[in-house]
């Protein structure tokens, strides 16, 4: 698109009056040339920017694209590139008139010494351009600018003039021009566009360009600020192409054939491999096993202390209550003894003697000696004693005496109890160590098969709790949605009663039953307190399911726990969950060469389909293979031979046709639309991008240019009526 | 200026020889100039398109009509045909795989692909 950095041209003086200057203004680039030359001298786009110089404070401004590097002295921050075209019309005429200042500029106007643009001017613009922005032009051209006399023609007319004249068509056709923002058909007659069966749709290359930038942004939100508007028409032009039938190229893609590994195309952005971390070197690994035996050391000695510490502290305390009990025998009196019991604290021999056992058991156990269990064999031995009233019936007892009876039944019973839960708690026990065991004879014998027993015992566990959880989340939303409208169902439309549990079932029965009317024509509930009862009635909301400990989870946990032993690749139920649910990949995994990769498959040929397929878009109007359809339907006068005539000189020019597989694409959409077998020849044009300047410039040459154009005079005589009807004869150099 | 800002010409000189009258003084300097220019919205209603002969092209008349055939629902994310519709999102999706990935973007990403889509709805 035009070197970033334009040279100014040196021969503007060279060139008399008389010569005009050719402009194409084009939605995306404006082309600037003289009249008879083969090229434009000048190309860049359309757009103007007005940043803030940093360092002096005031706002300038700069046309078209320049080194992106020179643009940090600028505060890009507050203003963005604009165009002077809404859709394909020129409406914003301070940009427009940058723009010219810029392309004049650049020719080497400013070299002369005329004060105005000496030239007359040849200008493109799109078919029946509203007459407001034709005149606006007119009069930005005349009067700040000072041309002597102007002409406005339509690019695409330009194109087919040019192209004809090579010979690539005939002198009635259908010139298709696939512009920026917007696609006509035009017929053209005798060599004279006929504007009332022109068709316009609003696609172009922008759309394309854009589409693939925001599906790109989408698919790679990680990459998005790479995917700038410049890079997004780059892989366009590049990769991009039309799919000569939308359907069975998607079915290769989806159903992943062979092709299509072929047809993906990866970009891969710069990155850099994070710096590999040497293996540490011996001395590294000595140094770190040392320090690491030297702590372990510590906390070995700190624990070692503080055993001992412990023994020696049990040690004392069983000297003291071993003096305690010696004393206790040896005072013969009894008031000598409570006096010792009332300053040790304790309230009777007995707590001594038992407090003496615990000490001495602690003790054992911190030296490292089996603790024995005196506990149960003192209390098997002296239930008898204990309880002694129990086994006399009730009718020998005193009143006193049958209360002390009741309360030693109650201990008997509860100590019974306990020991008959330690006992099963004893044999659940054993039960589970010898399952564990036979379990580990398994695996030993056959690890594979272990492995494989496991794991579909876990998946099994684990759907039916999936099952479950969504039997109740589906009875637990419908059972809500009705008292709260809870609009996110999660089943959407099942019917209200199915899913609910009997509970739920029961509620809402009452409910229902309760809001029912009776006829009365008012809602009478609440005015009686007996109706509140109604809801003792329903039973709470259904935890129930989840106070019992879940048999089944409790499996799958032990299962769970298994397989981590023993299975390299088994993966959590929770941890594929959370896997499942971020999008981004789960870190910290190393960054490879591939997650900066942007994939372009489907996208190659779906961005172009926006041409054939507006709705793609969002607009509703007919495809650029219809257009040409709905322009000959617009000639009801034309002789069917005319037309087929003009079917077979379609002409494909603008820069968006430059898409591969476009024209065959083209063939078959307009094929469709036309009478069966009825001719129909679709060619690109010789050079889509730069025909119409050509073309423009071809027309400006000849002799008979300066019929067409019109002066200042002309336009203040005339008024903007006439100006509306000024269409130019564009077949001048028969 | 900084030299290599002069050296690439890339700003606009305010004066420029060929021109009758100069940026500066048609436009003076701190007027918001963006309601001056009308859109073309404007432009084509201040055309009055209803008082010209019908039969002469205008803007207006030579636009296409909406197309005749159908318009095919394609997926917003995979680009393959979608059947289906996410009817919390209203997004469309072509099968299961891709129906978890559009339940799991943003709600940025959902808004952009329906603006894609000229289907997000702006609340202003």
């Amino acid at each position: 698109m035009g070197e970033i950095r334009i040279a100014r041209q040196t021969d503007y003086d060279l060139f008399s009056p008389t010569t005009p200057i050719v402009i194409d203004n084009g939605g995306s680039t404006f082309r600037i040339g003289w009249a008879g030359e083969s090229d434009p001298r000048i190309m860049f786009r359309n757009v103007a920017f007005r940043p803030r110089h940093r360092s002096t404070g005031e706002t300038v401004t700069v046309v078209g694209e320049h080194d992106p590097a020179l643009f940090k002295y600028f505060d890009c921050t507050r203003s963005s590139w604009r165009s002077p075209f809404d859709n394909n019309v020129v409406y914003q005429f301070e940009i427009m008139e940058y723009v010219l200042d810029y392309g004049f500029d650049r020719l080497g106007a400013s070299s002369s010494m005329a004060g105005k643009v000496d030239h007359p001017i040849l200008m493109t613009e799109c078919i029946c351009n509203p007459v407001y922005s034709r005149a606006k032009m007119a009069e930005l051209l005349f009067e700040t600018y000072g041309v002597p006399s102007v002409a406005f023609g339509v690019d695409a007319a330009f194109s087919y003039k040019y192209n004809q004249n090579l010979g690539i068509c005939a002198e009635d056709g259908i010139a298709l021009s696939i512009g920026f923002m917007t696609t006509h058909s035009i017929p053209i007659l005798k060599g004279e566009p006929l504007p009332e069966g022109s068709c316009r749709t609003n696609v172009g290359g922008y759309h394309v360009t854009n589409y693939l930038k925001e599906v790109l942004s989408l698919k790679y939100p990680y990459h998005a600020p790479s995917i700038t508007w410049e890079k997004a028409e780059e892989l366009k032009r590049e990769h991009c192409y039309v799919a000569p039938d939308y359907p069975s190229e998607l079915q290769i893609f989806k159903k992943e054939m062979k092709e299509a590994e072929e047809k993906k195309r990866v970009w891969q952005l710069p990155w850099v491999p994070p710096p590999q971390e040497e293996p540490p070197s011996e001395e590294e690994l000595a140094r770190k096993a040392a320090i690491k035996e030297k702590q372990g050391q510590r906390l070995r000695e700190m624990a070692a202390a503080k055993r001992s510490q412990k023994i020696t502290d049990l040690e004392n305390e069983l000297h003291v209550l071993e003096t305690l009990l010696s004393q206790l025998d040896e005072a013969e009196l009894p008031e000598v003894a409570s006096s010792i019991l009332a300053r040790s604290g304790y309230l009777s021999r007995q707590e001594i003697e038992s407090a003496h056992l615990r000490v001495s058991q602690s003790l054992r156990k911190a030296r490292g000696e089996p603790a024995v269990t005196v506990e149960e064999n003192t209390d098997t031995a002296t239930s008898a004693d204990k309880y002694p009233l129990v086994s006399i019936p009730d009718e020998m007892l005193t009143p006193d005496q049958l209360k002390e009876k009741k309360r030693q039944i109650f201990l008997k019973t509860t100590s019974e109890g306990r020991l008959r839960a330690k006992q099963k708690r004893a044999e659940e026990e054993m039960m589970r160590e010898r399952q564990n065991q036979l379990e580990e004879g398994r695996r030993l014998e056959n690890p594979e098969l272990y492995l494989e027993e496991l794991r579909e015992k876990y998946k099994e566990l684990s759907e039916k709790i999936d099952q479950r959880k969504r039997l109740k989340t589906n009875g637990n939303g419908n059972g809500n949605g009705n008292g709260t409208g809870n609009g996110n169902n999660v089943s959407g439309a099942t019917g209200r009663g199915e899913r609910l549990n009997a509970a739920q079932r029961e509620r809402m029965r009452l409910l229902t039953t309760a809001l029912f009317d009776k006829g009365k024509g008012e809602d009478t509930f609440g005015l009686k307190d007996e109706d509140w009862q109604l809801y003792k009635l329903m039973s709470k909301d259904t935890d129930d399911d989840d106070d019992m400990v879940d048999p089944d989870e409790a499996e799958l946990e032990r299962v769970a726990t298994k397989l981590q032993e023993f299975d390299p690749s088994f993966v959590g139920r929770a941890e594929a969950e959370l896997m499942q649910s971020t999008q981004e990949p789960p870190r910290p995994r190393a960054l490879t060469a591939e997650d900066y990769q942007v994939v372009l498959d489907v996208e190659r040929f779906r961005c172009p389909e926006v041409l054939f397929q507006p709705g793609m878009i969002g607009e509703y109007q007919a495809g650029i293979d219809e257009i040409v359809s709905h322009s000959l339907r617009r000639l009801p006068n034309l002789d069917i031979s005319i037309k087929d005539r003009m079917c077979q000189s379609i002409i494909v020019t603008g820069g968006g046709s430059l898409l591969p597989g476009l024209e065959q694409r083209l063939e078959t959409g307009i094929r469709a639309t036309r009478p069966y077998l009825s001719p129909l020849k679709i060619v690109r044009a010789v050079d889509s991008v730069m025909d119409a300047w050509r073309g423009a410039s071809v027309y400006a040459a000849s002799e008979l240019f300066s019929t067409q154009t019109f002066s200042l005079e002309d336009y203040n005589e005339k008024g903007e009526d006439w100006l509306r009807r000024y269409n130019i004869v564009y077949s001048l150099y028969d | 200026m900084e030299a290599d800002v002069v050296k690439s010409e890339m700003v606009l000189p305010p004066v420029m020889p060929f021109k009758r009258v100069q940026m500066g003084d048609k436009y003076q300097k701190g007027q918001s100039r963006g309601r001056y220019w009308k859109h073309l919205k404007q432009l084509l209603q201040a055309e009055n398109f209803i008082s010209l002969p019908l039969e002469e092209p205008n803007y207006l008349n030579i636009e296409s009509p909406p197309s005749m055939y159908p318009s095919k629902k394609y997926c917003d994310i995979t680009g393959f045909e979608a059947p289906y519709v996410d009817p919390r999102t209203k997004l469309r999706y072509a099968d299961p795989e891709v129906f978890k990935r559009v339940r799991n973007l943003p709600n940025e990403h959902v808004q952009r692909y329906l603006a894609l889509r000229n289907a997000a709805v702006i609340i202003r």
